[in-house]
């Protein structure tokens, strides 16, 4: 049984198709990329599989319940968390707030806890706490636990968000061009983080990216769109040498 | 140990408090704090109240909402209606559903009511705001206090536009039985109570979810957060409080009329949180203490400001600077405010931010 499981999919804004019966499936622990050129398709995948679009047509399912229709926060709950193509952090909260909220989704107590301070609310409260440090510690940020995102380079802002999407306890990954905006060194040590938390959380991972360095270093397994189509599917190899994925990419005349 | 000394230092304070208000001055006939410095510090402490809950919606969570004064007088009425049913005879609601000894013990029930009833006014506004920000919630906001303001004073039986009144006798049951500033008392209750609970509340992973929506709503839910629920329970959290403010309001003063909980009302409400700065308690706090001093200078200073003006032949003979002029000062101090310190007395942080070592005797955060 697939964890990740996409049928027909279908939307449309108005008279604009940007979706046309995308099918897609994904194993548990697979690292798989989408990649596309602008405007293909790929984020408003993501968007309906986190929640945020209702399809035309088509549907998610996500290990074994059926997920469009439901509402981001529930998805998360579910064990998908996603991080997005321009950051968005909460940058008037430390970076250890940042990924304490992302324990919302697990959160054991409701406000009459909150305001009386009970047992519960404490315990889960040292829970969240904890669970943040770990995670900061595991992706080199304990440094900057009191810093404001905002004040941070983009490098590490990257690596904020990623570490927040972990706090939810994913089981899969959805990330949203990762590599956008950073420098080849980031990149490298982007490249490594995301391969370690693979094999550390035994996660599944399923990313857009257009830096062929990150998505040929990390996948196993290549999904291509244009226009809302799936052109192509295979290994990084096969993807590199297929010639309507150079088509979308370069256009006719090159070839 | 920390815990403790705020606490304990907050309830002396407020024991000396009502110290001063229950004895006479020696070799005088009146109490120490009469029957003016009490009233002011009652107030003070519903301005408190009112600016905290306010600040709940306008600082942390980053809307506007310009009709709090709505909610504040679904908990002054409510809370009388409950007042004068339980604790009196009256016309509208025949004997007294309690004896008159057991006001002291049952008045947290009143307060209690209007808060709850406040509380889903609260829903007026935050159902709506799924789906509205800003300038249109904003509206959506002025018009949920319109529409309370005006359903209050067509219902004929609890008064119309005349008010109602009926709740001294309450204070006066409370009184017969032991003889205490018993609404001081209530009034100060009712600070603790707001100020704990917005504390506690912004303090905790739940709570935080509120500055989660404001600053990113998308973030905040896909990282797992019930966007609508937050939003919901924020309002009447805060609405629930603003009741909490009206009760004591109509208890102090004995009398409530719809009209006085009007836009201007919750106009204060904005000055106050904008004057000691959003998602700050201790800077709403001290907002609150100084417009409402400043309000009862004026009251002095505008006659004195008069005379002396009159004096030096500025203003002619025929015209008197009156108490009106209370609302130009204020609102031209605003203006100053905004031009100059536009994030208000303390801007988004706490009194323990700005000076560290009072984090020996407390934290806001």
């Amino acid at each position: 049984m697939p964890l990740l499981k996409i049928f027909g999919l279908t939307q449309r804004f108005g008279g604009l198709q940007a979706l046309s019966d995308f099918s897609f499936q994904m194993e548990e622990f697979q690292l798989v990329g989408l990649i596309g050129p602008n405007g293909a398709g790929k984020t408003t995948v993501f968007n309906i599989v986190s929640g945020f679009y209702k399809p035309t047509e088509g549907g998610v399912v996500f290990d074994r319940k059926p997920i469009s229709g439901l509402k981001p926060h529930q998805i998360t709950a579910l064990g998908m968390a996603r991080t997005f193509q321009n950051i968005r952090l909460w940058n008037n909260m430390t970076v250890l707030d940042n990924l304490r909220l992302a324990g919302y989704a697990w959160l054991g107590y409701g406000f009459w806890n909150a305001i009386l301070r009970t047992k519960r609310y404490n315990q889960s409260e040292r829970d969240i706490e904890n669970h943040a440090r770990e995670i900061l510690e595991m992706m080199d940020l304990t440094d900057y636990a009191e810093e404001f995102p905002r004040n941070l380079p983009y490098g590490l802002q990257r690596r904020v968000e990623l570490a927040r999407a972990l706090v939810s306890k994913p089981r899969l990954l959805l990330l949203d061009e990762p590599a956008a905006g950073l420098n080849s060194a980031d990149v490298e040590d982007l490249i490594r983080h995301i391969r370690w938390i693979h094999e550390k959380f035994k996660l599944s991972i399923w990313m857009i990216e257009h830096q062929m360095k990150v998505v040929m270093n990390l996948c196993q397994h290549i999904t291509v769109i244009d226009f809302g189509c799936v052109i192509a599917s295979g290994t990084p190899e096969e993807i590199r040498n297929n010639p309507s994925v150079i088509k979308a990419y370069l256009g006719d005349d090159t070839l | 140990m920390k815990r403790y000394t705020i606490n304990i230092f907050l309830f002396a304070a407020a024991v000396v408090l009502v110290l001063l208000a229950q004895f006479k001055a020696p070799g005088s006939d009146s109490k120490i704090l009469d029957g003016y410095v009490l009233s002011i510090l009652m107030l003070i402490g519903i301005n408190c109240i009112f600016a905290v809950s306010l600040n709940l919606v306008n600082g942390y969570m980053g809307e506007f909402s310009c009709g709090h004064g709505g909610f504040m007088c679904v908990g002054a009425y409510v809370g009388s209606l409950l007042s004068v049913a339980f604790f009196s005879n009256s016309k509208l609601f025949g004997t007294a559903l309690f004896a008159p000894y057991l006001a002291p013990f049952l008045f947290p029930l009143v307060l209690l009511g209007a808060m709850l009833a406040a509380a889903l006014a609260g829903l007026l506004v935050a159902l709506p705001s799924f789906k509205t920000r800003d300038d249109y919630l904003a509206i959506i906001t002025i018009a949920a206090n319109y529409i309370i303001i005006s359903l209050i004073e067509n219902i004929d039986a609890i008064g119309g536009p005349r008010g109602f009144s009926g709740m001294n006798k309450t204070i006066n049951a409370m009184t017969d039985l032991v003889s205490l500033p018993w609404m001081l008392m209530w009034t100060l209750v009712g600070v603790y109570i707001c100020v704990a609970v917005v504390r506690r509340l912004m303090s905790s992973t739940y709570g935080k979810g509120i500055s989660a929506v404001c600053q990113n709503e998308v973030a905040a839910e896909m990282m797992g957060i019930n966007t609508n629920r937050v939003k919901i329970m924020a309002f009447m959290v805060s609405s629930g409080l603003g009741g909490l403010a009206g009760v004591l309001y109509a208890h102090v003063y004995g009398y409530v009329n719809a009209s006085s909980f009007g836009l201007l009302k919750s106009t204060e409400g904005l000055v106050m949180v904008y004057l000691g700065g959003m998602g700050s308690i201790s800077g709403v706090l001290m907002a609150a203490v100084a417009f409402t001093l400043l309000v009862e200078v004026l009251r002095f200073v505008i006659p004195w400001l008069n005379d002396g003006l009159h004096a030096i032949h500025v203003l002619p003979d025929s015209y008197q600077l009156d108490q009106v002029w209370t609302w130009v000062f204020i609102p031209l101090m605003l203006i100053l405010l905004m031009q100059f310190r536009p994030e208000g007395f303390l801007g988004n942080r706490e009194l323990t931010h700005v000076f560290p070592r009072l984090k020996r005797w407390f934290t806001l955060k």
